[in-house]
């Protein structure tokens, strides 16, 4: 009893915070609610990746081609049923995110029965072709609109579908992690010869997951269509594959918090890049001599921070010290740097406006992750009340 | 009855015979030992027995059950557990939580039940748990529960496999040099445990063992194993006189 009143209650208080959300938003600018909008169907993109590549420890690298399926079948449903259906918009926007979570639900089964039930890496390479097959495939059929795209009509948007999304897709994470059943999947990533060994059905649990994150990224897809009205196929381009996996990666494979928090992060930072401007008024522009003084500056601070941490002898005070010098001394070295490098004529004149260095700052970010931190921000762990708590404990000793 | 036998039972990786025409047979209550000398073919008779590998040629029988080339998973289900000579925890889950996945095949809750974490399924893991407690309390790790089973010594981590083992609640237990690795002391523990994991726990064991003073205070019957082809079988007085093994095992006291 008290079971399910807890269960209700919360289920409430996500659809009311969400409601809270769009409401709230609802007094900002488009700019603000596109930024919101974006923000959760990434936060439901990367989770649900999560899910296929952190918690069962399969390699997909083509999430973006489900993404696209959700959302041709969305917006194509929307454009031929929505007057014939009669329904209002927003029971329309859920049952076009069925259909599209369902159509890229059969994909993904499709996809990943034959690719998962093979040992070793296969599934990356089925991915990525099946996103370029999908992405062609989609630009040759005129009933979709080909390479021109397709107009969607109606345009819905709501912020409260695009968040319960994400948080029905973290929900679910974070509940099957809770079981027998998510360890099991836990147990696949770790190693499938001993899995199978004491009886859990490998290629039953990477398929399952597989299905599932297909799902979620489908129902995501169908929501975009219907909030931007417009859809293309190099919306989703392997760039985007990329931009999702990334998130995974930098958050810390297999932790749900750590997708949460650097899809957020990676969706706004574009955004955010977009809208720095330059004294002038015009978008903010760096002379190529500025963009590698900053190169320098980050190698030079990896290099140290990576050096004091690997010396096992100091301590966490020193540590610390030595990563302060070291991002001060970074900051040196950069405007050092930029000021040298400007003097040569050719860097100086090579003019590069900011946000079209988002790929690259994606790309140094994974490598500073990968040298500094390869189990990511977040490694295994999940945010919760606790956690603060447990903090100040002192580290477990192992007794032999 | 007999429990599992082998008849033939052969496995070629391409020229090399790994496995060649070897033929034991194990009675419930078993406690059997498998040895021979490095590269012999022990770990690949227990892969072709757990699954891992379709056996070349010949034939594997469980309970009256022919096995050869079932899958892995399914073979855990009939009743065979296994544990591995290079260690194969899930090294980031807790120690509790291997026993957990061990238990696993008995789980029986679907996966919409686990993802809307309604009571079936939260009651199966919390059974589950509270079993995979119990079993550590066998194999003495229940100090240790919430540990992650990477960051255990290594005679702990064989001993863990032990009982992720015995959670799938098999008829027949495999061990693949459980001793391994092992100090005195330990050695002499798993003596101990192993004897009461067949005497109180009702499983039949094979394992192999490089210990030589290991096996035959332990075992009742053992098969000897060189170069995949099986020299000697019987009881460890008959075994320790053999001239064959004494050749195999070339200037090692046996
Ligand atoms: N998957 C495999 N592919 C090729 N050769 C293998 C494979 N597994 C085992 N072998 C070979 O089979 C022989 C027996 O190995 P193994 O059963 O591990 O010996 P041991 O008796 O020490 O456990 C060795 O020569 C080994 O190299
Ligand atoms: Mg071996």
């Amino acid at each position: 009893m008290k079971f399910w009143l807890i269960r209700l209650l919360s289920v409430a208080v996500a659809i009311l915070g969400c409601v809270g959300l769009q409401v709230a938003a609802g007094s900002q600018s488009d700019y603000v609610q596109r930024l919101l909008t974006l923000a959760g169907l990434y936060v439901t993109l990367s989770v649900s990746l999560n899910l296929i590549n952190g918690i069962t420890g399969q390699f997909s690298i083509g999430h973006a081609a489900f993404y696209q399926v959700g959302a041709y079948l969305g917006g194509f449903l929307s454009v031929r049923f929505f007057h014939t259906s009669g329904l209002p918009p927003i029971p329309w926007l859920i049952v076009t995110l069925i259909a599209g979570a369902a159509g890229a639900a059969i994909a993904g089964f499709v996809v990943g029965l034959p690719s998962l039930r093979l040992k070793g890496d296969y599934l990356a390479i089925v991915t990525l072709g099946f996103g370029e097959i999908i992405r062609i495939q989609v630009q040759n059929t005129p009933a979709l609109g080909g390479s021109y795209g397709m107009n969607v009509e109606p345009k819905i948007t709501s912020i409260a579908v695009v968040w319960l999304l994400a948080i029905l897709c973290i929900a679910i994470c974070r509940n099957l992690l809770k079981t027998a059943t998510g360890l099991s999947f836990l147990a696949v990533r770790e190693d499938e010869v001993a899995s199978s060994a004491m009886g859990v059905n490998v290629t039953r649990a990477k398929v399952s997951a597989f299905v599932l994150g297909s799902a979620f990224a489908g129902g995501a897809g169908a929501l975009l269509a219907s909030f931007e009205g417009f859809i293309t196929p190099a919306t989703f381009g392997m760039d985007v594959s990329f931009i999702i996996l990334t998130m995974v990666v930098l958050g810390g494979t297999g932790s749900i918090t750590g997708s949460v928090v650097s899809a957020i992060f990676l969706s706004l930072l574009p955004e955010y890049l977009r809208g720095l401007k330059s004294a002038s008024g015009g978008p903010l522009t760096l002379t190529g001599a500025t963009v590698v003084a900053y190169m320098v500056a980050v190698v030079v601070a990896v290099a140290v921070i990576r050096h004091v941490y690997q010396d096992g002898g100091r301590t966490k005070i020193n540590r610390l010290l030595w990563t302060f010098g070291a991002l001060i001394g970074a900051v040196i070295v950069q405007i050092i740097a930029s000021v040298a490098l400007n003097k040569i004529g050719p860097m100086h004149e090579k003019q590069i406006v900011i946000n079209q260095l988002r790929m690259v700052i994606f790309a140094v970010t994974l490598i500073v992750l990968m040298l500094l931190r390869p189990q990511g921000v977040f490694a295994h762990h999940e945010f919760s009340w606790t956690w603060l708590s447990k903090l100040r404990e002192p580290k477990k000793e192992v007794a032999a | 009855m007999s429990l599992l036998k082998l008849d033939a039972a052969t496995i070629k990786f391409g020229g090399l015979v790994a496995v060649n025409a070897v033929s034991f047979e194990l009675n419930k209550g078993d406690l059997f030992g498998l040895i021979g000398p490095n590269g012999a073919g022990k770990t690949t008779t227990f892969n072709i027995v757990t699954g891992v590998y379709k056996p070349t040629s010949g034939t594997i029988t469980f309970k009256g059950r022919s096995i050869g080339g079932t899958p892995s998973n399914k073979i855990a289900s009939l009743g065979i557990a296994r544990t591995f000579q290079n260690i194969r925890l899930f090294k980031a889950l807790s120690v509790l939580e291997n026993v957990v996945v061990g238990g696993y095949l008995r789980h029986n809750t679907g996966l919409m039940s686990a993802l809307a974490y309604l009571p079936p399924s939260i009651n199966e893991t919390n059974r589950l748990k509270a079993e995979a407690m119990e079993l550590l309390k066998v194999v003495n790790l229940a100090h240790v529960a919430d540990v992650r089973s990477a960051d255990l010594s290594y005679g702990m981590q064989r001993r863990l496999e032990i009982a992720r083992a015995m959670a799938t609640q098999p008829e027949l237990l495999l061990l693949d040099e459980p001793a391994a690795g092992m100090n005195p002391l330990e050695k002499e523990e798993l003596l101990v445990m192993v004897k009461k994991i067949r005497d109180e726990h009702g499983m039949t064991v094979l394992l192999i063992e490089h210990d030589m003073r290991f096996v035959m205070n332990l075992c009742e019957k053992i098969v000897v194993l060189d170069h995949g082809e099986e020299i000697a079988s019987g009881p460890p007085s008959a075994i320790r006189n053999d001239p064959k093994v004494i050749a195999a095992y070339l200037g090692e006291a046996v």
